[in-house]
């Protein structure tokens, strides 16, 4: 197989077809927003509307969820990353007791099932008598977070050229400076990537978040429940415009940088060789 | 060489936010300590916090998905007509997608003699028991229920679970029985064994509720629930269980039995009589109901006061305000299962009759069919059944125990 | 001082998360071990007798579904790397400006509720549906053809809902690799496939690591696949079922801390296995 084939039609090829298989269902969604079901369930096609995408912003028994979880998955994303970042820099840099407790510390979160997790969490508040809502959503989505952040990052600091570090203290930059200037954006696609798994994990959390909400309802709370009567299609509609929105983002994105040229290319190294 | 270098680099970044002090082993103890000291306060700030605050102002409910009227503004008209009637605000959360699952999500509280965070709860007929045994739930005052005095249905009163009614009223009940499809089938089906035919081998649903399926099974053994003794409940597990192995359920569902009935996946499955008034209505007029020959099992869902729950007043008057038959029939004509208010067939039918005077069909045919499916019928009572009334906590296990096996197909 | 200071850093680093995770995971965590060894019931109340003998019992009487899990694990984790590989090459070395956006695209589905997504891939997959009504009635399929409900669908929602947990990591560590590394290779004469094999592969090892374990991990104790693509189905109940049952519905949760527990241990064991084959150093600098 020539290199050629292999990148001019192969690769691509694939690529374009898992990005189909991974956006089928979601145009599905956005197929079945212009629905107009006249019951429960929105399975069958019984006419076209544009009536959902009207409806749904004075639907606050959905959009309200919707911004709940909107502002959890923000809030403890920024804070997860944060803390599991520093976690990674300090696994992955230095020698100290304790490094195998830790890594077990960090693994058994991802391993432990979540109906545990959120049930022991829960006999946490309330041995603490603290009451349950957004707060502690937070917390507990902060907490399982962390691991995968850590994991992540680790992946993209393991192999990490110090020698760039060396190069910027030798032209006089201080401790802050060289982690900002230099660390810092070469981890940064490690640090995003985490951040948008986060993101996703947060958004999308049943069942931890089941036991430390109270009466808070977050979205999958809601549409888990409504699925099993019937999901109205001003929440296909409601996902339809977020994804129009993370799209348009994405364009304004790609057109900024076809602007400003090669400087928005990220992650190209620019010192020597010798990455061991 | 470069080592030691790079870590004085980061160190002194991390120094430079601790305010450039160089750190001493004291002072990082005594952040540390700071740290989990004030965490420990911000964790109880909260629980601190709702104690001084300006209190309750909302008469906290939970209950099941898509069990009220919503209209398009997302909002729910009866509760705002209770509201404007009483003054009582209502926060309505659909809090309840299985009564085990939200029952979890309040024991501890219960358990530990606190205030749950609500006022109202809709739990289905056998966790009434259950929680009521264990005095997890309020007593309820009957001078305080004057509609409910003068309107509850004889079939939605004194039941199994609650005789007295000293802990519930009905909030809305149905049965569960055999939806399926004729043309898929190829013939009618009548009873539980049908179901079990192995010419559906792969294309029956089964529910994953064990109450309802282990009734069926029972009953189509002929034995009553309710006299069901351990080991007739081993006997209807043993049947199930070789159905089970033989691959005869292609699953065991919650509600989503629905779309897969719905769409021919299914051509069999238990169900819920309501929905498959729905089915029949909006997305597939071929699917049939029927309650198994041997008979079938009746559930009902229920409002009830969870104990110490602290706007004891205002929860009666919401329990009181469905048994009054106008927002009882608004909410039928939404929901569609059994109501136990008296009054609500009648008042369906000539919402349908003026609908069909003033030219709209569509309503007209809805409400018809509504008011012939909201109240039980007299044939509908004789064939129906109450769920088991499991003596303790060790019975409860045990049957739920043999269920686990079915789902699981572990012999 | 700065002896000290040195030695101090690391744990200041590690100070707010671990703390975290300490405070509200491991202590509750700790609760569930001791629950896990208690008798008793939800009315009666439970007494701690160092019940270890609840441990063989429940590997006993759920093993076959551990090792179900597991499988399923394996084969989602095996499949995600699969796709997910190239997926992230081709974005890494051909994505160009594109790059950024093209990362974007791959995880922006995973952003609309799970929920939605699986129910949307039952409603296509479904015996008669856009997918298989489609070929059954094209005559490429016996009608009596099913997906749902099946294994192999459980390990298509899985691959399905995993895949972006495998293609980041793996795209985060190629996207490092420095190309003229590869182009060192080829000048020494080795071919495009040798300088795969020999350079890059080895390269991006700490992703396929890490892809491995966010998908495995998670993977073994799943359940919401199971429930929603495999209907419950007995045929593809997994370990994350019956713990969900145990606890909710048996209202055993001395049975279901143990399992979960069971269900942990030997999901670091394989990890640990794992990572001695591919080595640690892979994993950390």
């Amino acid at each position: 197989m020539s290199q050629k084939r292999l990148s001019r039609f192969l690769l691509p090829g694939f690529t374009g077809f898992v990005i189909a298989f991974l956006f089928a269902p979601i145009v599905v969604m956005i197929v079945f927003s212009f629905n107009a079901p006249l019951g429960h369930q929105n399975i069958t096609w019984q006419g076209f509307t544009l009536d959902n995408y009207l409806t749904i912003w004075s639907r606050s028994d959905i959009t309200g969820p919707m911004l709940t979880s909107l502002l959890i998955a923000v809030l403890s994303t920024l804070v997860a990353t944060a803390f599991g970042t520093l976690i990674a820099l300090s696994l992955t840099r230095y020698e100290f007791r304790g490094r195998a407790a830790l890594n077990l510390l960090i693994f058994i979160p991802m391993t432990a099932p979540e109906i545990i997790l959120g049930a022991s969490l829960l006999t946490l508040w309330v041995s603490f008598g603290t009451p349950r809502g957004l707060p502690t959503i937070l917390v507990a989505h902060i907490m399982f977070n962390i691991s995968y952040v850590v994991v992540t990052v680790r992946a993209r600091l393991s192999g990490f050229n110090r020698s760039l570090e060396e190069a910027g203290m030798d032209l006089y930059a201080d401790g802050p400076t060289t982690f900002w200037k230099i660390t810092f954006p070469l981890i940064f696609p490690g640090i995003l990537a985490a951040g948008l798994l986060a993101f996703a994990l947060s958004i999308d959390d049943y069942v931890i978040t089941l036991f430390s909400a109270g009466h808070t309802v977050t979205f999958p709370l809601w549409v888990y429940g409504a699925s099993r009567i019937g999901i109205p299609p001003e929440v296909n509609a409601l996902g339809s415009v977020f994804f129009l929105i993370a799209f348009l983002f994405m364009a304004v994105q790609v057109w900024a940088q076809r602007r400003a040229g090669r400087a928005g290319e990220a992650g190209v190294p620019i010192a020597p060789v010798a990455s061991r | 060489m470069s080592d030691h270098d790079e870590r004085s680099q980061i160190e002194r970044a991390v120094e430079r936010l601790m305010h450039g002090e160089p750190i001493s082993r004291r002072s990082f103890l005594r952040r540390t300590g700071r740290g989990g000291l004030a965490l420990g306060a911000a964790m109880t700030l909260p629980a601190i916090l709702a104690a001084c605050g300006p209190g309750k102002t909302k008469l906290e409910w939970a209950n099941w998905p898509l069990y009220i009227d919503v209209d398009d503004a997302g909002k729910h008209p009866t509760i705002e007509a209770f509201t404007k009637k009483t003054g009582i605000a209502v926060h309505y959360v659909e809090a309840i997608n299985d009564n085990e699952e939200f029952f979890g999500t309040i024991q501890p509280d219960l358990a530990a003699g606190n205030v749950t965070e609500w006022d109202v709860i809709s739990p289905t007929s056998w966790m009434v028991r259950r929680m009521a045994s264990q005095g997890y739930l309020e007593e309820i005052d009957h001078s305080k229920l004057p509609n409910w005095t003068a309107n509850a249905a004889d079939y939605a009163k004194g039941l199994w679970f609650d005789p007295d009614n000293k802990y519930s009223v009905w909030w809305q009940g149905g049965i569960t029985g055999i939806g399926y499809d004729p043309n898929l089938t190829g013939r009618e089906i009548t009873s539980f064994d049908d179901l079990l035919d192995p010419a559906f081998k792969g294309r029956v649903g089964g529910f994953s509720d064990m109450r309802d399926m282990m009734c069926l099974s029972l009953l189509s053994l002929g034995i009553k629930p309710a006299d069901a003794t351990l080991d007739d409940a081993k006997r209807a597990q043993q049947k199930l269980l070789k159905a089970a192995q033989a691959g005869q359920f292609r699953g065991f569902y919650g509600n989503e039995y629905y779309d897969s009935l719905s769409n021919g996946d299914l051509v069999a499955s238990v169900a819920w009589s309501g929905d498959i008034t729905q089915m029949q209505l909006y997305d597939n007029p071929k699917v049939k109901f029927v309650i198994p020959s041997g008979g079938a099992p009746r559930w009902n869902d229920n409002l009830c006061i969870p104990k110490k729950a602290v706007w004891n007043e205002q929860a009666h008057k919401l329990m009181d305000y469905w048994y009054d038959p106008v927002p009882a029939t608004t909410l039928s004509e939404y929901i569609g299962y059994w109501t136990p208010t008296k009054g609500v067939p009648e008042r369906i039918k000539a919402d349908a009759d003026a609908a069909r005077a003033a030219g709209d069909t569509k309503t007209a045919d809805l409400d018809d069919v509504l008011s012939k499916a909201v109240a039980p019928t007299a044939e509908q009572l004789a064939n129906v059944f109450d769920y088991p009334e499991l003596a303790d906590a060790a019975e409860e296990k045990a049957w739920n125990d043999l269920f686990l096996a079915v789902t699981t197909a572990n012999g | 001082m700065r002896g000290a200071r040195r030695r101090l850093t690391p744990y200041l680093l590690l100070l707010p998360g671990t703390g975290w995770l300490l405070l509200f995971f491991a202590v509750p965590m700790a609760f569930m071990l001791v629950m896990s060894l208690q008798e008793g019931s939800l009315s009666e109340g439970y007494r701690l007798t160092w019940n270890f003998g609840i441990y063989p019992k429940v590997i006993g009487e759920y093993g076959n579904l551990i090792l179900r899990s597991v499988g399923y694990a394996l084969s989602t984790t095996v499949l995600t790397l699969a796709i997910g590989y190239p997926m992230a090459y081709t974005i890494a070395f051909y994505g160009g400006r594109l790059k950024n956006a093209l990362v974007l695209v791959v995880i922006m589905p995973f952003f609309v509720s799970f929920v939605i997504r699986t129910l949307n891939w039952r409603m296509i997959l479904s015996d008669n549906g856009l997918l298989f009504g489609t070929l059954k009635d094209m005559g490429l399929l016996d009608h009596a053809f099913r997906f749902l409900a099946t294994p192999a669908s459980v390990i298509f929602g899985l691959t399905y809902n995993f895949l972006p947990f495998m293609i980041l990591p793996l795209y985060v560590a190629l996207e490092k690799v420095d190309r003229r590394t590869i182009e060192a290779a080829t000048d020494l004469y080795a071919n495009k496939v040798q300088a795969f094999w020999r350079v890059t592969f080895p390269l991006s090892l700490p992703g396929v690591v890490a892809g491995s374990l966010l998908t495995f991990i998670p993977a073994v104790g799943d359940f919401i696949n199971a429930d929603i693509i495999g209907a419950r189905s007995p045929d593809v109940a997994m370990v994350g079922n019956v713990i969900q049952r145990l606890f909710l519905s048996v209202n055993d949760f001395p049975a279901a801390a143990a399992l979960g527990f069971v269900l942990v241990a030997g999901t670091m064991l394989l990890v640990g296995i794992y990572t001695r084959i591919v080595g640690t150093d892979r994993l950390t600098a």
